[in-house]
């Protein structure tokens, strides 16, 4: 069983519009209609919990949800298919805002919210839901931002709790909760290098920055670490050698990117999932990314679609 | 169809060492009506309502009354509930419930869902581990 943890879960709202006026520009009062809307679970695990659940892997997905918002993400996981298991808390689960302008989609306007404070407590009765759900997993995914409140240490502990379960781990984060996860030695990091380029404090800017992080990472226990570079390339880096990951899209043509870097990840994991090869996982996660990125729905899961693209995919080893 | 095609897919539940408090606030956030109750392996061991806690709150003689109109006012049960708030839940689930498999038929869970007068009904593995539920309006939904 795959287990997703989404410390900070979202409703994603996407708004499609013909153009965007900004305050500073206008410097008038001005309102802008969007063409369409889309309202839908989000937050890097619930994401890939959707896409799985699509594919038709069983999975259960954990974290923290409150209110009225933390209604509408456990409804549209259960339509999904997933498996929900979220501990209730006194605050309300954020909305984050998406707005895609005409002909500039692959550069999304993106508003975050912080999401609800956690109070120790909630920790812990989280922690205890989680430890009796490991009983049954052999993926764990931790992925995304942590909520204020939670310690930084959180997917430290998570991880290290599911490796001695026997389960394999997987780190989808930046910052602290990324470094101090590391340390459990997880099977797969892939960085979120949005806001803060950075794993173990070296940086995530160029190709050879990518390598030599990724180098000192597996040197200190990480099975994998994957880095995307470039919006249609990605670096792989594991004890066997480096491979570069390149899709021949091109970016100007994405209509909708949120989630993609998601579908990538959670392709990746169900493939080593079903017992292929590294080198066929990769070139599938890059394919669904992609198929994502270039569909007009958050999370594309025509499995027919993915595998046509896999062949458009080119993994050269470094 | 079996249980495993109707049931929702969820697995909020909590330990029989979780007090009367926090239990109100998961059946308040969660907008469910009851709760299985769970060991350290995720195999359920109880259950436990609104009434039960309810019932827990009135006096013993209420069974024996008609009408609660000899029950001076809700203070009263408003005293006793704070009293009881801080027990486990476990003094007061239903060990004797009843669970279905996934494997187990639709209508098997809808035969124990009326006759019983339940709500929701938990689902078990073969392990006795939960995942998932039955609810009332599982069943008229695939009805439908």
């Amino acid at each position: 069983m795959i287990i997703t943890v989404t410390p900070n879960p979202a409703v994603d709202k996407i708004y499609w519009v013909d153009q965007l006026k900004m305050a500073k520009e206008t410097q008038d009062e001005f309102l802008t209609r969007a063409r369409k809307s889309d309202t839908s679970a989000g937050g890097k695990g619930v994401n890939i919990s959707i896409f799985l659940s699509r594919l038709g892997v069983e999975n259960v997905a954990m974290g923290f949800v409150g209110g009225y918002v933390g209604h509408v993400v456990v409804r549209d996981l259960r339509d999904e298919g997933v498996t929900t298991n979220f501990v209730w808390v006194n605050g309300e689960t954020r909305t984050n805002v998406i707005v895609l302008e005409r002909g500039h989609e692959y550069v999304p306007i993106m508003i975050d919210e912080p999401g609800p404070a956690i109070t120790p407590e909630e920790v812990a009765r989280f922690l205890r839901r989680y430890k009796r759900m490991l009983n049954r997993a052999t993926w764990v995914i931790l992925a995304g931002s942590l909520p204020p409140g939670v310690d930084g240490d959180l997917y430290r502990v998570l991880a290290s709790m599911a490796k001695e379960a026997g389960a394999r781990v997987v780190i989808s984060a930046a910052g602290d909760a990324l470094g101090r996860g590391l340390l459990a030695a997880p099977y797969i990091v892939k960085p979120d290098i949005r806001e803060t380029p950075v794993i173990n404090g070296l940086p995530l800017s160029t190709r050879s920055e990518i390598i030599d992080a990724g180098k000192r990472a597996v040197a200190d226990g990480t099975g994998i670490v994957i880095v995307s570079h470039e919006v249609t390339g990605d670096i792989a880096i594991t004890a066997d050698g480096v491979w570069e990951i390149l899709a021949p899209a091109k970016t100007t043509e994405f209509k909708n990117f949120v989630g993609a870097d998601d579908v990538l990840l959670g392709g990746i994991v169900h493939m080593l999932n079903k017992g292929e090869r590294l080198e066929n996982a990769l070139r599938f996660g890059m394919a669904a990314g992609m198929m994502s990125a270039e569909s007009d729905k958050k999370i594309c899961s025509d499995l027919d679609q993915i595998e046509k693209h896999m062949e458009t995919i080119s993994i050269n080893k470094l | 169809m079996k249980v495993r095609d109707i049931m929702t897919k969820d697995l909020t539940s909590c330990e029989k060492d979780v007090s009367i408090r926090e239990l109100i606030f998961i059946l308040d956030s969660a907008g469910v009506p009851n709760m299985p109750i769970v060991d350290e392996e995720d195999k359920v061991i109880g259950f436990i309502s609104e009434k039960d806690i309810i019932r827990a709150c009135l006096p013993g003689y209420f069974d024996m009354l008609h009408t609660a109109s000899f029950i001076p006012d809700m203070n009263q049960i408003s005293k006793k509930l704070e009293q009881i708030s801080g027990d486990p839940v476990e003094k007061y689930m239903q060990r004797d419930m009843i669970v279905v498999t996934e494997d187990d038929d639709d209508l098997q869970a809808a035969e124990i869902i009326i006759r019983k007068n339940i709500k929701n009904l938990p689902v078990v593995d073969k392990y006795g581990r939960l995942v998932g539920q039955v609810k009332r309006i599982d069943l008229l939904r695939h009805l439908l």
